[in-house]
């Protein structure tokens, strides 16, 4: 990386997500937060702001349980932030960028046999009013938000015979979840009753396997989806050639340990706008985009296929998450397991 | 148990320390909602700080057959019960504690991981010189990591404009955890500093004399007092308390300050300087005195005033030099042209304190160490080793005895007095477990004595060393806290004798219902290669996931773990679960679970038969009237080696042979040959012996079932006979 800047800021509590929120102008940039205090056993959203290398805190909501994924719509006045919990609820709120305030619209309680236990990851659908969340409990559910109210119908339910770790749109009506053993599931609600298409891992030799912790689908390529996992594994899973994931990374694949920038769980995996903004075009179709990735083993890096990886950041605790604000790809805010965030900006 | 006989609704626990007199009682109240009277409490350990307690209300009394039971008969309740750990250091609150502590893990892992290589290329021990130099070198700079991590408070940005009336400089704030650390590092392990040791302690008195003040009068609070005051004052040299202030602050080498009191003197002021210019030379002569200070030191802080001197006999000269030009101004014959009277003997208490009057810097220092000080700078200032320091500190406590000392006096004493025990002592009571685990590298390195005591194995701690002791607790402590476990196995694998044993302990406390903290777990026993303790682990968290209904992920961590046994045992409790669903529109369920248990590659155990059925499914759906034989023919073929496959429960061969009923009366030609029917007849025969056993589980089919399969074999291996 030509330029990087690297700043730290020690929070007093663990961070269990955090999001760009949409940039309101160029000198002012928010930050959503889930945070979690095993002190008073609390769990709280905050909005932060970032000015001039500064973090600022600017509210802060108690919330119910503590949160398993939190992902944002892109509205740019009153973006839409959307938590799911340990608990098994889904929470919505928006947040006002001028005032930096938060505000609670409604959620889907757990008991009303939305999830049982946690809902383990969840997605925004483009529009920003349609939200899919998967859980442990096998069940898949379609979350709507019309008319100022939540409200949800179940895709289906596995009876816990399988457990959904992650979750993607690929297109409005499309969308991918990953779990166990690598798994990867291709659902489409025009053909309801299952997953379309299933992919399983067959790389992994001997006794070991892993679970996918992170999916990420590009929009100008809905047909491939980048998942990430146990084993600093990351692969692409294109629906053309179902049969032969791209392999980037991961220590159980031979060739390709030495290009691993991580040994252990992937917990997050986004495609990096900002690498390829310049030469977007010149990557080939049957090329998988750039990634970033943030692992257990407290590394933030760039991979591309077949290349060597790039390293943004090598901490001695784990990345616990991460994002790239869109408008904005040279900038990226991730959490530390150390109770801190880092404001990274390339240059 | 006392206090248990009140019949209120609620109990408090009240835990009691030993010093309960210095710290208050913490009261807990337990919110356990039970309405009857309370008979037994079970309190045991939950995870971390947590303490459970079970409340166990009076067994119903069954002569009352009315059954008026409240609805909670028999049935207790448990509550959990968070310790905080606030009652701890109030210095340091939980956050920063935190902070340091995941701060120190670096540091610490590095130096353990040199130590390792070191004594590995050393062969025997780190004594050999080149080695040691080496390791001092890694000690220094681990010492000064921790050190920074002590106080990432930034300082407060210094204005550029001076006030010229600021006396008292508050840089960051000072910490008694960094001070005490500052203590070990100057004696134990800068060895390039020992020749300036006098010179170190007075810049750790500067930075830290705000840290006695709360207890002891100090200079410090004094300084402060005296700027308050001086917004006020219009003439200065006329207040007592302006010649007091920068007598004291030059007893104890604030040059600065004082050089920066004596220029507020009036006579420096434009209207008066003409008439009172001899005054204003004696107080500039003196301010430059005080300029010239020689420092026996390599360098000056940023600030600081005075002259440095490396080695000694140029000190030496500087030094003599120095006290002949005070001398020469003390006899001066200027004194008698000077009016001012507060001037002239202001002055001249200031010359006696760089003189190094005894009875004058007692006068100017308000307790031992400041005394201390005092007598290093101006009395001795060769004072070396620290025998002669330990009788010269004993010396100035007999002249200004404290009466609540304070825990940095303490640590000094232990330390001059070269008593590894009392450092030990003092640290571990002052200052905790967190300096107990780290400063014992600092006392090892710094002192052979301290070596032998901290390394040697003692058989009443259990076969530990004290070294290793102190890690353990720290570690026991890390381990408390929700937030801080997973730092905990870097020190208890520091630790020879026992830490792995308590990992293990450590590991097998985690719960494994959190995803995130099953995968630390597995990703800790990656790191430190402990596969069977991860065997372990994921086992549990599979026979979890599988109790809670949540079966692919009870199957996914067996698989894991490689625990054939157990996955065959849910086999058996799965194909119960699936019942007649093998047959019926539900199977969508369970394409997920087959694809999770994969083909022959991992183990699966019994499960194997999922897959294999998957197949036979696949096939026969595919198989209508007018498919061509061929995929009936595969369909065929899939069914005989299930039907052949041990592990096909019993339970499942009649419906399977049911649902293969289209096959077995295949119009267009023969699919199983003589041998292949005979091989599902005798199946056959064995369920309906198996039938008479009485734990038998008739399957969910319609009556006539069996006589129609069996009808369909027979009739297909007549035609297979006379096709043979």
């Amino acid at each position: 990386m030509a330029n990087l800047q690297v700043h730290r800021f020690p929070q007093n509590h663990y961070i269990d997500s955090l999001r760009w929120l949409p940039q309101l102008s160029a000198f002012q940039h928010h930050i959503i937060l889930a945070s979690f205090n095993p002190e008073s056993s609390t769990s709280s959203l905050q909005i932060l702001n970032t000015s001039n290398q500064e973090l600022t805190f600017q509210s802060s909501l108690t919330i119910p349980s503590r949160i398993t994924s939190l992902k944002t719509s892109q509205n740019p006045n009153k973006p839409l932030i959307v938590a799911s919990t340990f608990s098994g609820s889904l929470l919505l709120y928006t947040a006002d960028l001028v005032n930096g305030s938060l505000e609670y619209l409604d959620s889907v309680p757990e008991k009303e046999g939305f999830h049982l236990g946690r809902v383990n990851g969840i997605d925004v659908s483009e529009n920003g009013s349609e939200f899919v969340s998967v859980g442990e409990d096998g069940r898949i559910n379609l979350v709507s938000f019309v008319g100022g109210g939540l409200s949800y119908k179940r895709v289906f339910d596995s009876n816990g015979l399988v457990s959904y770790g992650a979750v993607k749109w690929a297109s409005p009506v499309e969308f991918v979840s990953g779990g166990l053993g690598f798994g990867l599931q291709w659902w489409d609600q025009r053909r309801p009753g299952g997953p379309v298409s299933q992919f399983k891992a067959n790389w992994t030799h001997g006794t070991t396997s892993g679970i996918v912790h992170s999916i990420d689908i590009h929009p100008s390529r809905k047909h491939t989806c980048l998942a990430g996992g146990s084993s600093g594994t990351v692969f692409a899973w294109d629906l053309r050639w179902q049969q032969q994931p791209i392999m980037l990374s991961g220590v159980g694949i031979i060739d390709l340990s030495a290009l691993s920038p991580s040994e252990s769980d992937v917990w997050e995996v986004q495609y990096d706008n900002y690498t390829t903004s310049s030469n977007y075009r010149n990557i080939s179709e049957s090329r998988v985009l750039p990634a970033m990735i943030c692992s257990e083993d407290g590394i933030l890096a760039v991979i591309e296929q077949g290349e060597e990886p790039v390293e943004l950041l090598a901490e001695p605790c784990a990345i616990n998450s991460f994002d790239i604000d869109r408008q904005n790809p040279s900038d990226i805010v991730c959490s530390l397991e150390w109770e801190s965030i880092a404001i990274l900006t390339r240059s | 148990m006392p206090g248990l006989t009140s019949e209120s609704d609620d109990l408090a626990m009240v835990p009691v320390s030993p010093d309960s007199q210095t710290q208050p009682v913490v009261i807990y109240p337990l919110r356990h909602g039970l309405k009857s009277q309370i008979n037994r409490l079970s309190i045991s350990w939950a995870c971390g700080n947590t303490l459970r307690v079970s409340v166990f209300p009076k067994p119903p009394q069954f002569d009352t057959a009315d059954g008026s039971g409240d609805g909670e008969a028999g049935g207790g309740r448990v509550v959990e019960v968070k310790l905080s750990n606030s009652g701890d250091d109030k210095e340091v609150d939980a956050a920063r504690w935190r902070r340091i502590a995941y701060g120190s893990v670096t540091p610490f892992a590095l130096l353990q991981s040199r130590k390792h290589s070191l004594s590995a290329a050393s062969r025997m021990s780190l004594d050999n010189p080149p080695y040691k130099a080496e390791w001092w070198e890694h000690v220094i700079e681990y010492s000064k990591e921790i050190s920074s991590l002590l106080s990432d408070r930034k300082p407060p940005p210094r204005s550029i404009i001076e006030d010229p009336k600021l006396v008292v400089n508050e840089i960051a704030e000072p910490m008694c955890l960094k001070a005490a650390w500052e203590l070990l590092e100057i004696f134990y392990v800068d060895k390039q500093s020992q020749s300036w040791i006098p010179e170190r302690l007075l810049d750790w008195l500067a930075d830290n004399n705000s840290l006695f003040s709360g207890t002891l009068p100090t200079i410090h609070s004094k300084l402060v007092d005296f700027q308050q005051e001086l917004g006020g004052v219009q003439v200065v040299e006329e207040d007592p308390n302006y010649w007091e202030a920068m007598s004291s602050a030059l007893a104890v080498g604030w040059l600065e300050t004082v050089v920066k009191l004596l220029r507020l003197h009036g006579s420096y002021r434009f209207d008066q300087l003409a008439s009172r210019e001899t005054e204003n030379g004696l107080v500039e002569a003196v301010a430059v005195l005080i300029y010239k200070m020689p420092r026996m030191r390599p360098s000056l802080r940023e600030e600081n005033l005075g002259e440095c001197y490396k080695t000694k006999p140029d000190f030496l000269k500087a030094w003599e030099k120095w006290r002949a030009q005070i001398s020469k101004l003390d006899c001066s014959s200027y004194w008698f042209q000077c009016d001012h009277q507060q001037t002239r003997e202001g002055l001249k208490i200031l010359i006696q304190i760089m003189l190094g009057n005894p009875s004058i810097l007692s006068n100017a220092t308000f307790n031992w160490m400041e005394l201390f000080i005092s007598h290093f700078l101006y009395v001795r200032p060769f004072t070396a080793g620290l025998e002669s320091m330990h009788n010269l500190a004993k010396k100035c406590m007999q002249s200004k005895p404290v009466s609540s000392p304070h825990k940095l006096f303490g640590l000094i004493l232990g330390i001059l007095g070269e008593n590894t025990e009392v450092v030990l002592a003092e640290c571990s009571r002052s200052f905790g477990p967190w300096m107990m685990a780290h400063a014992v590298e600092l006392l090892t390195a710094g002192s052979a004595h301290a070596e032998i005591l901290l390394h040697e194995e003692h058989s009443k701690l259990g076969g530990v060393s004290i070294e290793e002791l102190h890690r353990l607790v720290y570690a026991q402590v890390l381990s408390s806290h929700a937030l801080t476990w997973q730092i905990a196995p870097i020190y208890l694998t520091s630790c020879i004798k026992q830490g792995i044993g308590l990992l293990e302990n450590l590991l097998y406390k985690q719960p494994v219902q959190h995803s995130q903290i099953l995968l630390k777990s597995v990703e800790i026993c990656r790191l430190y290669e402990l596969d069977t303790i991860s065997s372990n682990i994921m086992r549990i968290a599979g026979v979890h996931h599988w109790k809670h209904g949540r079966k692919g992920s009870g199957v996914f961590w067996l698989q894991q773990a490689q625990d054939e046994f157990r996955l065959n045992r849910i086999a058996k409790q799965l194909f119960d679960f699936m019942g007649k669903s093998v047959s019926d529109e539900g199977f969508k369920q369970w394409e997920g679970l087959i694809e999770l248990l994969g083909s022959e590659s991992r183990t699966a155990g019994g499960l194997e038969f999922l897959n294999k059925y998957r197949d036979f499914r696949r096939s026969l759906l595919q198989v209508n009237g007018d498919t061509p034989t061929d995929a009936a023919r595969n369909a065929a073929e899939a069914l005989v080696s299930l039907m052949k496959n041990p592990s096909t429960p019993q339970r499942f061969w009649l419906p399977l042979l049911y649902d293969s009923l289209k096959l077995l009366n295949w119009q267009e030609r023969l699919l199983l040959n003589v041998s292949q029917t005979q091989l599902l007849l005798n199946k056959l025969q064995e369920l309906s012996m198996a039938r008479l056993r009485p734990d038998f589980v008739e399957a969910d089919l319609p009556s006539d079932a069996l006589s129609s399969v069996r009808l369909a074999l027979a009739t297909n291996l007549g035609r297979a006979i006379l096709e043979e």
